[in-house]
């Protein structure tokens, strides 16, 4: 239920989009540990072909994260630019809730 | 000649930007325009037809097809433009179609049930060299399935499907024996035509074998049938491939000899011969010489002879030909087809020469990657099972060329895409010896496929590789790839929503197809009386006034007679709908069918009755002022001016303004200029804030321009806006026609003056249509340079360029090429050379220069702009130029982008209009040897032409479904109900007339009109007509949609037993009805009692139930009801006998509600094993009715039989007592009651998938 947990504790979200299909979850979150801790990564893959859909959302566990990877003018991983920004809405991840979700908090 | 290496080279894409070259090349052009320089391919342009790979008819964006989706014979309409559009972007967005593609639409067309003949055509046609992914003698097979297979479904295959047959044969370089080809043809009847020996004779001559072609030549000329340059052009090829390049050559001087100047694609086949012998020298002289001619080949060509040279086993030549491309537009596709096309037949070193030369490399997956170039390379080579030897050596090519990013990672992607297991691993083997990341989920695309088809062995496989890879599967891949299956409702799921979303997609569709005025314009060719109901659906009362003039000026003499009971009832219903006609309409009707010697269509007022009122009004001294006006207007109505005036006279002082107005308006229509301004002066003497209304004004600045009397009519337009007269688009028409008259005239002034006036004082916005009278006021002068100068003015002014089509033509005319350099540099400059090129094309087109027109179209880079041609092509068609249509066709053969269906639907349009069905044969004849595929409505108009004139069909008509088009308002939720209403009257009258005659209309028409007339509640009407339908079509039965509505109507007339009926036949015939009728149905049953109904018809839709929503409680609950309606109440014991609580409970539920009678309930339900789930119902219901004291009773007798109170039972009764204002004898549960109710539903939910 992470719905209900989100809401007690904030979570500070980024977008990410444009992932080259050879980074996965651990790759990203590596990735974006350098700017804080990262509580979650969601990364939905396609039960159909194995393949991941190309987004993923960062959780950061302060804003300050979140902060500083926005700053970062461009995100480069495997030679390759990812595309992020803040995520506005939460309503709209939810529905991916179930797809290759790490809860790690 | 400077002038030809001018042409040769120029290019609109190889331009730098700035760097102009049009000006120039419009010179030389225009220097031929008086020294006609012999250009060597400009022959006799019937004879070059060169095939094509991009014939296949693009789709036009926007354009509307003419086929609504309303049934499943539409769907086939629909189908072959959704098919069309589909593999026809395929090729111009890639080059190619995929296997998967072509064998999706064949699926889908095999689905369908009724491959239509154009349908086949467009599948065999793309089992050519547009599979460049497939291998050749798969291609063929591809191609023989196809063929079967639609002929078993009752495709009528005609000469046009054997001749792509052929082309396939030849593209497949497919050996198979002429002759039998020829008796195939023949015992099914099919007469071979030109194409056919055609590309029979080039069959024989890829063979090399001479005397066979010969033979076929033989009958050729036996039937007197043309020799073109393509039998040409095959005769090179038979005796190269003969080994006798002697005659090979000596073919060009027998063309000659025979009055054909060889072309580009005899050139190509001397060319490809050289190639095959590895002569490049021989290959180079000719492209030189080709170039010294001023011809030119396209990239196209050139990389067939690459082909042949790859073919031939002299790859090392390659580049000698590489060198010479111009990368035209349209090169990158060609050449990846050409690259694709050896790969697949192994000779993928030169398909990667081929592909390294590509000038800006297209990025194919942006979203990945922005500089990946090669992609589609390694894909297929990886498809094609290349060694990994192979697939290294690319990777790394591109990775040192800096062209690839990550190249073995894509390969890698490509085998895990497709599934190969054994290459992927060896990939990943090559990549980790080179030094790159390994990651579990690389495993994963692999481990699905297994995962799918529960192929254990594989997945231990993968996950042993990869362990000896050492790289070990996370919890991830284990919970989500190996231990689990995979879920199959959600599938499921999940193709419900695609087919609800092309639902939707479909109705935008159709939405936005009737919105668009091309519709309307089928609707003309069709039935055009009821063009006027949806004219007023969409447009305006005025809309409909003019196409109602438009409409009987269109018609003939004798049509309007033979029509006139018609239109009088059309009339007759105009009126009902309260519809009027703006006056002056009305009068140009009138006068019309006054021409037409139907005067009494339109009645007459009675001048003479008012007279005599006015006069007997006036012994009795009372106001005559109303009937004054009446007598005027009555009297204007029948242009009676002279005695209008005189009324008018007599009776001065009595005049009100509207009689005024009418009869100045009188005054001007009649030219009578003094008494109009007169009567105005008048009339604002005696109010000066009077205005007359729009229409008025301009009547009077008409006369005015007319008289001279320039600075009166100016006058007037300030008036109009001074006193704020509403200016609609009518009045900007008018605007124009007093503009246009005096343009016609020949006075300049006048129209300068006017235009300024109307425009700087706001009246109109600058317009093309109504700058058009600036410069035609010159043309009609025949002062062309003033025409020019005018247009450039107005370009500088308003940004518009009228009548430059005719200025231009003008010009060539008169050949003045100094002005018309002037002219072109001056569009060139302000709209783009494209725009410049397509404007001295039809220039040169429309005076006969074709020559010209010719080496303007070929400009390389130039991409066809289908409204450009459309517009002159309808210009050809109106003016009835079939010449000069002709050539556009012909000319625009390889432009880029061309949609030759398109091109071809004119040259039949005008051959209609023409009759003239020798041409529209030959056109067909044509669009084989161009192997354009027809759509439906161009076949159509064929058949029209040939069927007019008494000739033979010689192939299956699609079906007209144009009366669907009709029906499509019924579709959309527009407005008023009673045009619908009209229309489907209309359209039923139709039918039986129709029927009558024994035309009959495909069998989606009639399900539409039975829809229809069941949507209005004409039972008996539908009913009829589905009896006309079962009649005349074989197996004719309602769709689903209709059959639905037959059951609502049935049940709404209370016709249960047909309804039941209905809905047993539509189940029978495995169609699907919609939810809604089953619930009509069912709520009838139940309100009629009908217990063993209900049961039956809950039994007949069990297995649809859950697919088209249906939920069972609609069972359950109308069952109830019917119990209600009985007075037995026995089905809840019933049910729990049977074990089925849940129906129970709901039952108890219903009951409750219903009775609100708890002791029966009780009494009926002594022994229901959980009472307490009576009693929470129980108290809901005491709840609702507010009754404290039972609930209290309830209560205390729970409490006595020990039951279980539950949280909600508690909130629910703590919240009746506070609001009673009673104290609550026990501890209120704390959160809301919402939150208990949320509870228990998951408690249950929980329970329920424990169970399972």
């Amino acid at each position: 239920m992470a719905a209900t947990r989100g809401s007690s504790r904030r979570v500070f979200e980024l977008f990410v989009s444009q992932i080259h299909w050879t980074l996965a979850t651990k790759e990203l979150r590596d990735y974006f540990a350098q700017f804080g801790t990262v509580r979650k990564c969601t990364l939905p893959f396609d039960k159909e072909t194995g393949f991941h859909k190309g987004f993923c959302w960062i959780g950061f566990s302060s804003e300050e994260g979140l902060r500083n990877a926005l700053q970062k003018e461009s995100h480069i991983l495997d030679g390759i630019k990812l595309q992020v920004q803040q995520q506005k809405r939460r309503s709209f991840r939810s529905q991916y809730t179930n797809e290759g979700e790490t809860d790690m908090s | 000649m400077d002038y030809n290496c001018c042409l040769a080279n120029r290019s609109l894409i190889n331009k730098l930007p700035g760097q102009k070259t049009a000006p120039r090349m419009i010179s030389h052009i225009l220097c031929s325009l008086t020294a006609i320089t012999g250009f060597c391919f400009l022959f006799s342009t019937h004879l070059i037809y060169q095939a094509r790979l991009f014939a296949i008819a693009p789709h036009q964006k926007g354009k509307v097809q003419e086929e609504p989706v309303l049934s499943v014979q539409n769907k086939q309409a629909q189908h072959f433009d959704w098919a069309l559009n589909k593999l026809d972007s395929s090729v111009r967005r890639t080059g190619r179609i995929t296997r998967t593609l072509l064998l999706r639409i064949f699926h889908d067309m095999c689905r369908t049930g009724y491959p239509s003949s154009n349908q086949a055509l467009l599948l065999l046609r793309s089992c050519g060299s547009l599979l460049p992914e497939v291998p050749l003698c798969e291609r063929t097979e591809l191609a023989h399935m196809i063929w079967g297979k639609l002929q078993d479904l009752g495709a009528v295959y005609d000469a046009s499907h054997y001749n792509a047959l052929l082309k396939v044969y030849l593209q497949n370089e497919h050996k198979f024996s002429p002759t039998e080809f020829l008796s195939k043809m023949e015992e099914a009847n099919v007469q071979p035509n030109r194409v056919t020996y055609q590309r029979l004779i080039a069959a024989y001559c890829n063979e090399g074998d001479i005397e066979g072609a010969s033979k076929i030549l033989g009958f050729m000329k036996m039937k007197e049938l043309p020799i073109t340059e393509a039998v040409f052009s095959s005769l090179v090829t038979g005796h190269a491939r003969t080994g006798d390049m002697e005659n090979a050559e000596n073919i060009f001087s027998v063309m000659r000899d025979a009055g054909i100047e060889p072309g580009p694609d005899t050139y190509l086949a001397l060319l490809n011969a050289y190639a095959e012998k590895g002569d490049i020298n021989s290959v180079k002289q000719i492209l030189e010489k080709i170039e010294k001619m001023e011809g030119y080949l396209m990239d196209r060509d050139l990389l067939q002879v690459i082909y042949s040279l790859a073919k031939a086993g002299y790859p090392q030549y390659v580049p000698d030909i590489l060198s010479q491309m111009r990368y035209e537009r349209g090169y990158i596709p060609d050449a990846m087809n050409l690259s694709l096309n050896l790969i697949t037949q192994g000779l993928e070193d030169t398909a990667f020469q081929v592909f390294k030369s590509f000038p800006t490399l297209p990025s194919e997956n942006h979203s990945e990657t922005s500089m990946d170039y090669g992609n589609f390379f390694l894909q297929h080579c990886v498809h094609m099972d290349k060694p990994l030897s192979k697939l290294k050596q690319f990777c790394d090519e591109l990775k040192e060329a800096n062209m690839h990013s990550s190249p073995l990672q894509f390969t890698l992607y490509c085998a895990l895409e497709s599934k190969k297991a054994a290459l992927a691993i060896n990939l990943m083997k090559t990549m980790k010896e080179e030094g790159l990341p390994l990651r579990p989920h690389y495993s994963w695309p692999l481990l699905v496929g297994y995962q799918k088809e529960k192929n254990v062995q594989g997945t231990i496989g993968v996950l042993k590789a990869m362990h000896e890879l050492g790289v070990e599967p996370d919890v991830e891949t284990y919970t989500n790839y190996v231990l689990t299956n995979f879920d199959d409702i959600q599938t499921f799921r999940a193709l419900l929503q695609v087919s609800l979303n092309e639902q939707f997609f479909i109705y935008c569709y159709v939405m936005a197809q009737f919105c668009s005025c091309s519709l309307c314009r089928i609707l003309i060719e069709s039935i055009s009386v009821i063009l006027v109901e949806c004219f007023l659906l969409f447009f305006s009362t005025e809309a409909v006034g003019y196409f109602l003039y438009n409409l009987i000026d269109s018609m003939s003499d004798s049509e309007v007679q033979a029509k006139e009971e018609h239109l009088r009832q059309y009339f007759h219903q105009l009126k009902k709908m309260n519809v009027v006609i703006p006056t002056n309409i009305y009068r140009g009707i009138r006068n019309l069918l006054a021409a037409y010697h139907v005067p009494e269509l339109i009645k007459n007022t009675e001048v003479s009755a008012l007279e005599e009122e006015l006069e007997k009004l006036k012994a009795e001294k009372q106001p005559i002022g109303n009937v004054l006006k009446q007598l005027i207007v009555a009297l204007c109505a029948e242009e009676n001016m002279q005695k209008a005036l005189e009324v008018k006279a007599k009776y001065e002082p009595d005049m009100v303004v509207g009689g005024y107005a009418a009869l100045i308006n009188l005054c001007c229509r009649h030219d009578n200029v003094e008494d109009a301004m007169n009567l105005k002066e008048e009339v604002f003497r005696k109010d000066s804030s009077v205005a007359l209304d729009t229409n008025k004004y301009l009547a009077l600045v008409k006369v005015l321009g007319k008289h001279g009397r320039l600075e009166d009519a100016i006058n007037i337009l300030k008036e109009i806006k001074e006193k704020d007269i509403p200016i609609k688009d009518t009045t900007v028409t008018s605007f124009f026609h007093i503009l246009n008259a005096a343009a016609m005239r020949g006075e300049v002034e006048t129209v300068n003056r006017l235009h300024e006036s109307i425009l700087t004082l706001g009246l109109a916005k600058p317009s093309t249509n109504l700058c058009t009278p600036l410069i035609t006021v010159h043309l009609e002068k025949d002062d062309v340079p003033s025409a020019l100068e005018a247009t450039i003015d107005c370009y500088k002014k308003y940004g518009k360029m009228p009548r430059l089509h005719d200025i231009l033509c003008r010009l060539i005319e008169q050949g003045n090429t100094e002005l018309l350099q002037k002219a072109m540099d001056f569009v060139s400059q302000e709209r783009g050379e494209m725009m410049m090129l397509y404007d001295i094309f039809f220039a040169f087109l429309n005076t006969g220069k074709y020559k010209e027109a010719k080496k303007i179209i070929e400009t390389p880079g130039l991409r066809a702009r289908p409204g450009s041609l459309q517009w002159f092509a309808e210009k050809c068609i109106a003016t009835n130029q079939m010449e000069t249509l002709e050539n556009m066709v012909e000319m625009t053969q390889k432009l880029f982008e061309c949609d030759r269906d398109e091109m071809y639907y004119y040259l039949l349009k005008l051959c209609k209009i023409s009759n003239d069905w020798r041409k529209a044969e030959a056109t067909w004849t044509k669009m084989q040897e161009e192997n354009v595929i027809p759509r439906a409505r161009t076949l159509r108009l064929l058949a029209d032409t040939l069927k007019n004139n008494g000739q033979e069909v010689p192939f299956d008509v699609p079906e007209v479904i144009y009366v669907n088009a009709l029906y499509m308002p019924l579709q959309c939720n527009v407005t008023s109900q009673l045009f619908f209403f009209i229309l489907i009257v209309e359209a039923y009258n139709i039918l039986l007339e129709a029927q009558k005659k024994d035309i009959m209309f495909p069998a989606s028409a009639y399900s539409t009109l039975i829809k229809a007339l069941l949507a209005e509640g004409c039972l008996e009407e539908a009913l009829k007509v589905k009896n006309i339908a079962e009649t005349h079509i074989k197996g004719f039965t309602l769709n689903d949609a209709a059959s639905s509505l037959l059951i609502i109507t049935q049940v709404r007339r209370d016709y249960l037993k047909d309804a039941i009926s209905t809905l047993k036949k539509v189940l029978e015939s495995d169609m699907v009805p919609m939810s809604l009728a089953v619930i009509r149905l069912i709520q009838a049953l139940a309100m009629k009692g009908d217990l063993e109904s209900i049961c039956t018809v809950e039994k007949m839709v069990e297995n649809l139930a859950t697919s088209i929503g249906l939920s069972r409680m609609l069972f359950v609950n109308n069952t109830v009801l019917a119990h209600i309606k009985k007075p037995a109440t026995d089905l809840f014991l019933q049910y729990v006998d049977a074990g089925r609580v849940d129906d129970a409970r709901f039952l108890l539920q219903v009951i409750i509600y219903q009775e609100r009678n708890s002791s029966t309930l009780l009494d009926l339900v002594p022994d229901f094993p959980d009472m307490k789930i009576v009693y929470s119902y129980l108290l809901k219901c005491h709840a609702l009715d507010n009754d404290v004291v039972s609930a209290k009773t309830l209560f205390e007798k729970m409490k006595s039989e020990n039951i279980h109170t539950d949280e909600i039972f508690l909130k629910r009764l703590a919240v009746l007592l506070k609001n009673a204002g009673e104290p609550v004898p026990f501890t209120e549960p704390p959160e809301s009651f919402h939150f208990y109710v949320n509870k228990l539903t998951q408690e249950r939910q929980e329970i329920s998938s424990h169970a399972e």
